[in-house]
């Protein structure tokens, strides 16, 4: 369903992502798990063609600041200078890192900018699904988005993923700063997602602990590069993998 | 004379918040700061002149069609220059001011001057409130800037494109990232403040004849009311006509018609000195954009 092959992302001189390949089949959960400044964001970003926008609009300011090489396929088709915006259209949706809302409009509110591509009746519909998965918002609703905790957050950013009826969502270290707890009503909302709504999930994560037991198959990155790859059973069992990135 | 100033006060508030509504929406919105305003504001008087008067168009079509003239023009201008050093405020302001500038002064030097330059009322006559006449063109003013007030709010919370403005002016990226191409909704966005500010024209230029010097007041009026309200709020932009708007009139009441453009002048440097992003304002980088 997506192919990555060698990219490779510079911000001036830096190498953020070198000779990177990837691979993720339908229906898959697959992790790409790093330190911090490994990549994982210059990754998603340039999955989901964020960093072509940031690029389009530095080149306009007389700045040329990126460069990317390398080649994404999504869906068979090769997407790699395709405006984010389109790929949204084509069922690529990523939830950015430290879940991202509209602060100013209430919850509901929030989902009804993020059903910007749906017809009407599907976005009433899908603001059930999302309460439905995460009943701790319905009573919420009302509230601003920018007065509700991280946890909260996070979970209204899956939410907003969804309203756009992804294909394959990115979530960019969805567990971030969450207790153990809310860890697993996210992981178990992730794994009720694909189920129900045939999802394919990339996930990135600095702490591979909470996420690997449900994985297809994990990355792990280092400085950009790729390190190992494998099942997430196979990687739990690798003890630098343990040493790395399993926490005390 | 109390009930005259507390009437003509009100519609004085009205026609601020009309003048300042088009101006405030683009900037909440999509953080540009449109100073060819004022001149589009004249330009759509003077196009619905030249549509009536040169072509023979009945007002109403020619009030539309300038309408839809003055925000295509507001598209190109975006298009054209703005899209280019978005996020570059200095540049922002100069070449829309620029653009204005030469707009306002090509009708001076092409000789749009002089007392035929006037624009129909909607209805003639006038009518009584208690011992205050009021004409009809005011009462037009004071339904449609009501409605459109109104009409905005429920626009920009019950409309796609309504949402999704309202999400592009909290945060872009995130806005981007849920398929909204925020450049082409920026680019609406000002289409729209233009338009709104040929709606404001076609209202209130039938009070007297069309000048060019009236294209820079309206830019003042406008900024002055934004900066108070604070730049991108829509409760500020209501608050702060109100505030202006009665003390204009005050003022006009002493001391004479000379020195009611002297309060938005004087409000604009009160406020900057007390509280720099406004009344209602969360733009912090106000003193820089200004
Ligand atoms: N816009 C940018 N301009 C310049 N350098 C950047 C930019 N974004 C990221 N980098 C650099 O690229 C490298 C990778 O950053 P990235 O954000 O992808 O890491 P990450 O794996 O997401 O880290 P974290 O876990 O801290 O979020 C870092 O060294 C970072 O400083
Ligand atoms: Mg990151």
């Amino acid at each position: 369903m997506l192919q990555i092959s060698n990219l490779m992302v510079f911000y001036e001189n830096a190498l953020a992502l070198n000779d990177f390949s990837m691979k993720v089949e339908k229906g898959q959960i697959v992790a790409v798990i790093g330190s911090n400044s490994a990549g994982k964001t210059t990754l998603m970003n340039t999955v989901s063609g964020l960093i072509i926008d940031t690029k389009i609009k530095e080149q306009r300011k007389g700045g040329e600041r990126i460069t990317l090489y390398g080649k994404i396929v999504f869906d068979g088709k090769d997407i790699t200078e395709l405006h984010p915006s389109e790929r949204v259209k084509e069922g690529l949706v990523l939830c950015r890192e430290r879940h991202p809302i509209f602060p100013e409009s209430d919850l509901v509110e929030n989902l009804r900018i993020a059903g910007y591509l749906r017809k009407r009746s599907e976005v009433s519909s899908t603001i059930e699904y999302v309460f439905d998965l995460f009943p701790t918002l319905l009573r919420l609703k009302t509230r601003k988005a920018g007065f509700l905790s991280g946890g909260e957050q996070q979970m209204l950013t899956i939410g907003m993923a969804l309203m756009v009826k992804p294909k394959l969502l990115l979530l960019d270290e969805p567990l971030l700063g969450l207790s153990p707890i809310m860890q697993k009503t996210l992981v178990d909302a992730i794994l009720k997602i694909r189920k129900e709504a045939g999802l394919t999930i990339v996930v990135t994560e600095q702490f591979a602990r909470p996420i690997l037991p449900v994985i297809d198959h994990g990355y792990v990155v280092e400085n950009g590069m790729l390190s190992l790859d494998g099942p997430g059973l196979e990687l739990m069992e690798n003890p630098e993998v343990k040493a790395a990135y399993f926490g005390v | 004379m109390l009930e005259v100033t507390i009437i003509y006060g009100f519609i004085n508030s009205i026609i601020l918040a009309l003048i300042a509504l088009g101006f405030s929406l683009t900037f909440g919105i999509s953080g540009v700061s449109n100073f060819a305003y004022g001149a589009m504001y004249i330009m759509a008087g003077y196009a619905v002149w030249i549509m009536i008067n040169l072509i023979g168009l009945p007002f109403p079509v020619a009030a539309i069609l300038a309408v839809i003239f003055t925000a295509l023009f507001g598209l190109a201008l975006y298009r054209l220059v703005l899209l280019r050093v978005r996020g570059m405020v200095i540049s922002e302001v100069i070449a829309t001011f620029g653009v204005g500038l030469a707009i306002l002064e090509l009708f001076r030097y092409l000789g749009f001057t002089g007392f035929e330059y006037t624009l129909p009322v909607f209805t003639d006559g006038s009518l009584m409130i208690g011992d205050t006449y009021i004409d009809h063109q005011r009462l037009w003013i004071v339904g449609i800037g009501i409605s459109l007030a109104l009409g905005l709010y429920l626009f920009t919370r019950y409309t796609k494109t309504g949402l999704a403005f309202r999400g592009i002016a909290q945060d872009e990226q995130t806005a981007l990232s849920l398929g909204i191409n925020s450049d082409r909704v920026a680019g609406l966005s000002v289409a729209f403040g233009s338009g709104l500010a040929a709606i404001a024209a076609i209202l209130i230029l039938p009070r007297g004849t069309i000048s060019v010097n009236e294209g820079y007041d309206v830019l003042i009026n406008a900024m002055a009311v934004c900066i108070i309200g604070g730049l991108g709020s829509t409760v500020g932009v209501i608050v702060a006509s109100f505030m202006i708007g009665y003390a204009q009139m005050i003022t006009d009441a002493f001391s004479g018609p000379h020195w009611k453009m002297i309060v938005s002048l004087v409000a604009i440097l009160i406020i900057l000195l007390v509280k720099p992003s406004g009344l209602f304002g969360k733009q912090k980088e106000l003193e820089e954009r200004i």
